[in-house]
């Protein structure tokens, strides 16, 4: 069915055939009614209307609305998965903290300490990087806009 | 492709697209009914008050409803409310309208809303779901809020009433 165009808009098919079933079921209209020429008198409207145009103009006044709800809805998003990712944080860091203590104890048998010690903090700061990256990339991908998806028929 | 329920799911997050979609299904149902409603008059308004009850009203829509006897029931109930709020001398029925605006309509061959025009708002509710947008006795009777024995009733009612009118013509 087009939506945009601006044809009269008749009757459903099932129109008559809806006079006709409760004809069938009520004697006094099955009598009474002249079904047919009820029909074709109920099926001579013209409804000119551009649905279409209509349409446009609700998107319009309702788009501030819209947006305010998006930007309310991107940022409960971003709290919850920002909260998410920072619950198992605290863990992670002291995991890390005890792994480079053993490397650094390896690294500082074999090489001078100094050295050690630099090539374990260049180590460590580049965990924090990437601990950085991470969670900034937390909002860019809740930006990405949600796509019209969903399982089942139209009803 | 989405169903209707979750599209209202995602207008509930602000998603455009979603209420998009949903003009784009119900537009043509949803215009019409409200122009045979109101024998063609205020139904931008009315249109536009309907989507804005939608948006409004989306995050307390119950997803395991159907939307489209949600939506039918808002444009019933806004269609009373402008029939309650009508001016006494603001005729509803067409042929009782004068000037250009009337000739305008006739010529449009409003023959069907002329019939409608007649009939009492409860029954032409039902006429114009059960006749035009092809809703079952069910159906209507949900959109309607009313139990399905009523529904038929009306229809009787309603036939019995254009009919008459038929004759008479």
């Amino acid at each position: 069915m087009s939506h945009t165009d601006n044809t009269p808009n008749v009757a459903t098919p099932g129109g008559a055939r809806v006079l006709r079933e409760h004809a069938q079921e009520c004697a006094e209209c099955g009598t009474q009614v002249p079904i047919d020429r009820l029909a074709g008198l109920l099926d001579s409207t013209a409804v000119s209307i551009d649905a279409a145009a209509l349409s446009q103009r609700v998107l319009q006044r309702v788009r501030p609305e819209l947006e305010r709800r998006a930007g309310a809805a991107w940022w409960r998003r971003v709290a919850a998965a920002l909260l998410v990712a920072l619950v198992p944080l605290p863990l992670v860091v002291a995991y890390d903290a005890y792994l480079l203590q053993m490397v650094y104890g390896l690294v500082s048998a074999l090489l001078p300490s100094t050295v050690a010690a630099y090539l374990v903090l260049s180590y460590a700061a580049f965990l924090v990087l990437l601990f950085a990256t991470t969670y900034a990339a937390i909002p860019l991908v809740l930006s990405r806009p949600p796509r019209l998806a969903g399982g089942g028929a139209t009803t | 492709m989405a169903t209707d329920e979750a599209l209202v799911g995602q207008l509930v997050q602000g998603n455009e697209d979603a209420l998009r979609e949903l003009l784009r299904r119900y537009e043509r149902a949803l215009s019409s009914f409200i122009y045979r409603h109101t024998a063609g008059r205020d139904v931008e308004d009315l249109y536009q008050e309907t989507w804005l009850r939608v948006v409004r009203e989306a995050p307390r829509f119950d997803p395991t409803r159907r939307f489209s006897t949600w939506l039918f029931q808002i444009a019933v109930n806004l269609c009373r409310d402008w029939h309650r709020r009508a001016r006494p001398n603001d005729p509803t029925d067409v042929d009782d309208l004068e000037g250009p605006r009337a000739l305008e309509r006739r010529e449009a061959g409003l023959d069907a809303g002329r019939l409608l025009a007649r009939l009492p708002e409860l029954q032409r509710e039902v006429v114009i779901l059960r006749y035009y947008e092809d809703l079952s006795e069910e159906q209507a009777a949900q959109v309607l809020q009313c139990p399905k024995g009523t529904v038929k009733s009306r229809m009787h009612h309603a036939m019995a009433r254009l009919a008459e009118l038929v004759k008479e013509r």
